[in-house]
């Protein structure tokens, strides 16, 4: 049996959704051109994957086999929503950037992939922790995409200038291919990481 | 029966009508923040274009969504007008406003564009923008020519100089057909 608290730290590295399992890539590439917009889209997701997984667990037993995907986007498909209506009313700012790919966190397979492989045979307080868990790590991930991309490619963090005006930005970096450099690059170090620790444990 | 057509069906059918609620009220309680947001930044955009104005009124049975401007003795300063066009990725919008009397343009402001972050995105920029403050309605509009152009991002300082001279004689005709021009 797994302790409680492993539910929520999985996500953060073992498990991590971007650098280890891969999920979710289209918004990873997409949104991190800029810090801000990074952690922006990760607490979105985090606020949605959290309803899901709380509601698809409390419904676990109600919801026949059959419909269980259907229910499940209609789920998660209401709580988008509600992220989207909310960014737009409060955030209007971060809601003009991140825009289109708000609605497109219905289609992020982190959320049903939690759904389907954790909240529908777990408890709603393992689900909590699980949701948590996956959206800090997705959220952290993301934001670290897009300091790096932001350092390289307009020399700022968090819209704070860092250089004078001397630097030249390497625009290529808040450009679409930069964020498969930058995600390759980690990818690649993280992976090395790991090997490192499993061949000296 | 824990498969049943029946069950199926009534299981959906909850499941959408309590998402429905949700949403229902979500949208009750977020739309006065959001069309205040729409607001606010129409507002910001049209004084912003005619620098002196302080308040606004729409002009009714334009084709351009059209609002003049007054100063706070009532003096009309000008008109901003909204026009739209292709940029290099999608559609840019504008506001526009103009002095009729002196023919000038008295300021511009990007709505909304789609254009390349760090490149095309700067036609955003007040530098770029401030420029046009100034010009002619009779200007000829050209990028690297009467119009500076960002570097890099030719295409889409052509598109704004486009959209600037297509529209410009287009405002001042509708203007004139609304009674604006006595």
């Amino acid at each position: 049996m797994k302790s409680t608290s492993y539910e929520f730290f999985k996500g953060l590295w073992k498990e991590n959704p971007t650098f280890r399992l891969l999920l979710g890539m289209c918004p990873t590439l997409a949104v991190t051109n800029a810090a801000i917009n990074g952690f922006a889209m990760g607490l979105a997701t985090t606020f949605v994957l959290l309803g899901s997984n709380i509601m698809i667990a409390a419904l676990k037993k109600l919801i026949p086999d059959k419909v269980r995907i259907p229910s499940y986007i209609i789920i998660i498909a209401t709580f988008v929503t509600i992220a989207d209506l909310g960014l737009a009313a409060y955030f209007p700012d971060i809601y003009k950037v991140l825009g289109l790919f708000i609605p497109l966190i219905v289609v992020n397979c982190i959320i049903l992939g939690r759904a389907e492989a954790f909240a529908s045979r777990n408890s709603v307080g393992a689900s909590l922790l699980d949701a948590l868990g996956m959206g800090a790590g997705f959220t952290w991930a993301l934001t670290l995409l897009g300091i790096i991309r932001e350092i390289l490619g307009m020399g700022s963090v968090f819209g704070i200038k860092l250089f004078g005006e001397s630097f030249i930005s390497w625009i290529i970096f808040i450009l679409p291919p930069g964020a498969f450099l930058t995600l390759g690059l980690l990818l690649g170090l993280f992976n090395a990481l790991s090997k490192k620790k499993a061949e000296a444990n | 029966m824990k498969n049943s057509t029946a069950r199926l069906i009534i299981v959906l059918a909850i499941i959408s009508i309590g998402s429905g609620l949700l949403l229902a009220l979500t949208y009750n309680f977020t739309i006065p923040s959001i069309e205040a947001n729409a607001a606010r930044e129409q507002e910001i955009a049209i004084l912003e274009t005619l620098p002196g104005a302080t308040k606004y009124e729409e002009i009714a049975g334009t084709e351009y969504s059209m609002y003049k401007g007054f100063d706070d003795t009532g003096k009309l300063i000008g008109i901003s007008y909204v026009a739209e066009g292709g940029g290099f990725q999608g559609i840019i919008k504008m506001m526009i406003g103009i002095n009729p009397e002196k023919e000038e343009i008295t300021g511009i402001k990007i709505l909304s564009h789609s254009e390349t972050p760090g490149l095309g995105a700067r036609i955003g920029e007040a530098g770029f923008q401030g420029q046009f403050a100034g010009k002619s309605i009779n200007d000829s509009f050209v990028a690297k020519e009467d119009v500076e152009a960002i570097t890099g991002a030719t295409i889409s300082s052509k598109a704004v100089a486009g959209i600037i001279k297509d529209s410009l004689p287009k405002a001042m005709e509708q203007y004139k057909a609304s009674g604006g021009g006595k």
